[in-house]
């Protein structure tokens, strides 16, 4: 039997979870819908969108499955949030539609052009609100009596403004790592000096944000100056910036290009990471914690033995769908007989 | 909704092509399979919303059931949405990559994990309507006390039934009315026209049942909001006053009420019969408006709005009956056949013009569910004044939902132009297997 004072705990960590897995499978569908607004001809688009696959439906459902999860178990956090980031939220609410649709349409022949196009809109208006979504929440919402108590437009904050530059490069960097690694694509010399570039600004900006948000909220400084936190966050960064350096070795030199997407994904778990360890156990900073906000201990224990067992079962259906679907597809072997 | 419909009819196809071996059901379900992925394209869409709207939109309500409430809409999603989902990838791009036994079997993950889905929305839909197995605890919090009695409270199930096939019943008429303007479509071709007439009577054989079902779900429907809502009876009938012993309630056909008194300006019914449709007694019963108190029941303009949706709902069931019988008559007299067929233009017409007919009774219902259930959001415990989110800008709202409805308004007319072209091009008639080349998009 869990104890009751473990189940908020144990939601926690299977949200985050969901959430990390969300990022992971569609971080790099995002990061190729960015790219595909590039300039470019047309069929080099076409290769790029047919990389995502025929499961990337099924990736997405992901983030709706971490908002189902949190609307139950965390219900003033779902409620606030939303209510407060309601731009945002709404932002990556049709960014979401317009590119599951176009993606869908794009395949039906005339005006493949304009679907293409709006397949890129819908990813970056889907990136530029998960940036500001997760900007607006570690900026701090003001919650009075479990109610969002601030204006509509709160949420444009410096460190918000940074961190959507930051989650939008991160894209492009991701987008890249996966063309590389799935079709070998590189436009001669300007793919690299583009993931650099990238690179370089995303660091930035990230950087320029986690420098900020101490100075607007009290738990971080704390979070950052005093043990045991501050060891562990010292770890991470020593590790994001060992891995960012190898990132940017394998780029420049061209040698271990295979690695760049798992470095990729090292990164940004690493700042995940750092991010929970530095709010947590707050779920809205700068006051609502996850144990404020919990619903009562039967829900939770329901949706527990609910839900619990069925995620293994549905992580096991999605690899058996990878799996199917592993096998050489017609558009790879297309794509290396035109010397993509 | 449509999903569920296409689905069904995608899986009798297929589960009836391996049964048999003939290759009219495999064409069936091909031609069919490229509808439906137009169909879920859409259908995602409007899905995704939902997930997020109770937030954004409806904080209060959010944050004070959500541990019943999201609870279960946090099951549908896991439970029932990734299913759906997933299989969808084998549905539509596996056929080469796995046997036709587990291609069938993902076809039937598809639709049992929409039909899942539309059970979860449905029973937390109902919860609201009847909100049984829970209290509140003085945070206003909403604390379950019994699962099995919130999930399966008196609502659920029937809701359910009278849902789904309702939804079964739309899409029938859909791919009827396509079927039929693809007839008239392809006038010289015979083997597409033959293709079609299958589709259309597949669809009546279907509609037999279905329609005969869904009027014994409907009055079961109406036996539980006479028991558990009186007040949105009296609303779906514009039934003022309580009826006195020994006299019985009619059934309008037409009324109007007065906005400024509790009565009617005009009605024209059939006596008696709201007694007896609601109670199954000549002289019920039948509580009226005015035995509730004003303001925990609709106003009048969302009385007579429900009262209209009602009869939209009622009496497009009853053409959707007639349809069926004729098209039971056309094909009992041999009517449905190529060579025959083009007689009775007349006929497809009708077949054409009523494809929208089963989604506009479904929105009548469903109008009736909710304002019937005004002013609640959740029936005698929270107001829908109570549930809106706090502190959002008018204008910021308006501004994104127009842009909401401005975007599905464009994909709605993409998907009619997509649907039209299909048909246009009419099913392939090539053989299983040697349609390798689609299954890759080139």
């Amino acid at each position: 039997m869990i104890d009751d004072s473990a189940l908020p705990v144990i939601w926690f960590f299977i949200i985050t979870g969901e959430l990390a897995l969300y990022a992971l499978l569609d971080g790099a569908n995002l990061g190729i819908g960015l790219l595909s607004m590039l300039p470019q001809p047309e069929d080099r688009r076409e290769l790029m969108l047919h990389t995502l696959g025929p499961i990337w439906n099924a990736n997405e459902t992901w983030l709706l499955v971490a908002a189902g999860s949190l609307f139950g178990a965390f219900p003033p956090v779902y409620s606030i949030m939303l209510n407060a980031l309601y731009v945002p939220g709404m932002a990556i609410v049709i960014g979401l539609i317009l590119r599951a649709v176009s993606f869908e349409f794009y395949d039906y022949g005339q005006g493949k052009r304009l679907w293409g196009d709006a397949f890129g809109a819908g990813s970056l208006l889907t990136v530029l609100g998960q940036g500001a979504l997760f900007g607006g929440l570690l900026s701090g919402i003001r919650v009075e009596d479990r109610q969002f108590a601030g204006g509509p437009f709160d949420w444009i904050t410096p460190v918000t403004l940074l961190v959507m530059v930051g989650v939008f490069f991160s894209y492009v960097i991701v987008g890249y790592a996966n063309l590389l690694r799935k079709t070998g694509y590189e436009i001669a010399g300007e793919t690299f000096s583009r993931i650099l570039g990238a690179g370089v600004i995303a660091a930035l900006a990230l950087a320029g944000a986690s420098f900020l948000l101490p100075r607007e909220d009290y738990t971080f400084l704390v979070r950052w100056t005093t043990p045991p936190t501050s060891t562990i966050l010292q770890v991470t960064v020593v590790f994001i910036v060992a891995a960012f350096a190898l990132l940017i070795w394998a780029v420049a030199t061209r040698r271990h290009v295979g690695r760049i997407y798992p470095l990729c994904l090292a990164i940004f778990g690493m700042a995940f990471l750092s991010v929970l360890v530095g709010v947590y156990p707050l779920m809205i900073p700068p006051s609502l914690s996850l144990f404020d906000a919990a619903s009562p201990s039967n829900t939770l224990r329901f949706m527990l033995y609910g839900i619990g067992p069925l995620l293994p079962i549905v992580l096991t259906y999605n690899w058996y769908l990878a799996h199917v679907f592993r096998a050489e597809s017609k558009v790879d072997a297309r794509m290396r007989a035109r010397g993509y | 909704m449509m999903s569920i419909g296409i689905g069904f009819y995608l899986f009798v196809m297929e589960a009836l092509w391996l049964a048999t071996g003939r290759d009219t059901f495999y064409h069936q379900l091909r031609f069919w399979l490229r509808i439906f992925i137009l169909t879920f394209a859409v259908g995602v869409a409007s899905g995704i919303p939902m997930a997020f709207q109770f937030g954004t939109n409806w904080a209060r309500f959010a944050t004070s059931t959500g541990s019943f409430f999201g609870n279960i809409l946090g099951l549908e999603t896991t439970v029932a949405f990734t299913l759906e989902a997933s299989f969808l990838g084998i549905l539509i791009f596996g056929w080469r990559r796995v046997s036709r036994g587990v291609h069938l079997l993902a076809t039937g993950l598809v639709v049992f994990g929409a039909s899942l889905s539309a059970f979860w929305i449905i029973s937390a839909n109902s919860w609201m309507q009847i909100p049984h197995g829970v209290h509140f605890d003085e945070a206003g919090r909403v604390i379950v006390d019994d699962y099995a009695a919130a999930i399966f409270n008196p609502d659920t199930g029937i809701t359910y039934a009278h849902v789904l096939v309702s939804a079964i019943e739309a899409t029938l008429f859909l791919i009827a009315g396509i079927s039929a303007w693809a007839i008239l479509h392809h006038r010289t071709e015979q083997r597409t026209k033959a293709f079609f007439l299958q589709s259309l009577k597949y669809v009546v054989a279907m509609a037999v049942v279905v329609t005969n079902l869904q009027f014994a779900l409907g009055d079961l429907s109406g036996q539980v909001v006479a028991k558990h809502q009186p007040e949105k009876l009296a609303v779906m009938e514009l039934h003022w006053d309580t009826n006195t012993e020994g006299t019985g309630v009619p059934l309008f056909l037409a009324a109007w009420p007065s906005f400024t008194e509790p009565r009617n300006i005009f009605e024209f019914g059939i006596p008696n019969l709201g007694s007896l449709i609601a109670t199954h007694e000549r002289h019920g019963k039948v509580p009226g408006l005015t035995s509730f108190p004003e303001h925990e029941r609709p106003t009048t303009p969302e009385t007579a709005l429900a009262f209209v949706a009602f009869r939209v709902m009622a009496i497009l069931a009853v053409v959707m009956f007639f349809q069926m019988v004729a098209g039971c008559y056309y094909w009992a007299r041999g009517r449905l056949t190529p060579e025959r067929i083009a007689a009775y233009p007349r006929f497809l017409k009708v077949w054409v013009w009523t494809i929208p007919i089963g989604f506009i009774a479904a929105e009548g219902g469903w109008i009736v569910r909710e304002v019937g259930r005004q002013p609640w959001v959740v029936y005698r415990v929270m107001r829908t004044a109570d549930a809106v989110s706090p502190n959002l800008n008018a204008t910021v709202v308006a501004l994104i939902l127009l842009a909401v409805v401005v975007l599905y308004a464009a994909l709605f007319w993409v998907f009619v132009h997509f649907v039209r072209r299909t048909i246009s091009e009419g099913p392939s008639f090539a053989l299983p297997h040697a349609t390798q080349a689609e299954t890759v998009p080139s």
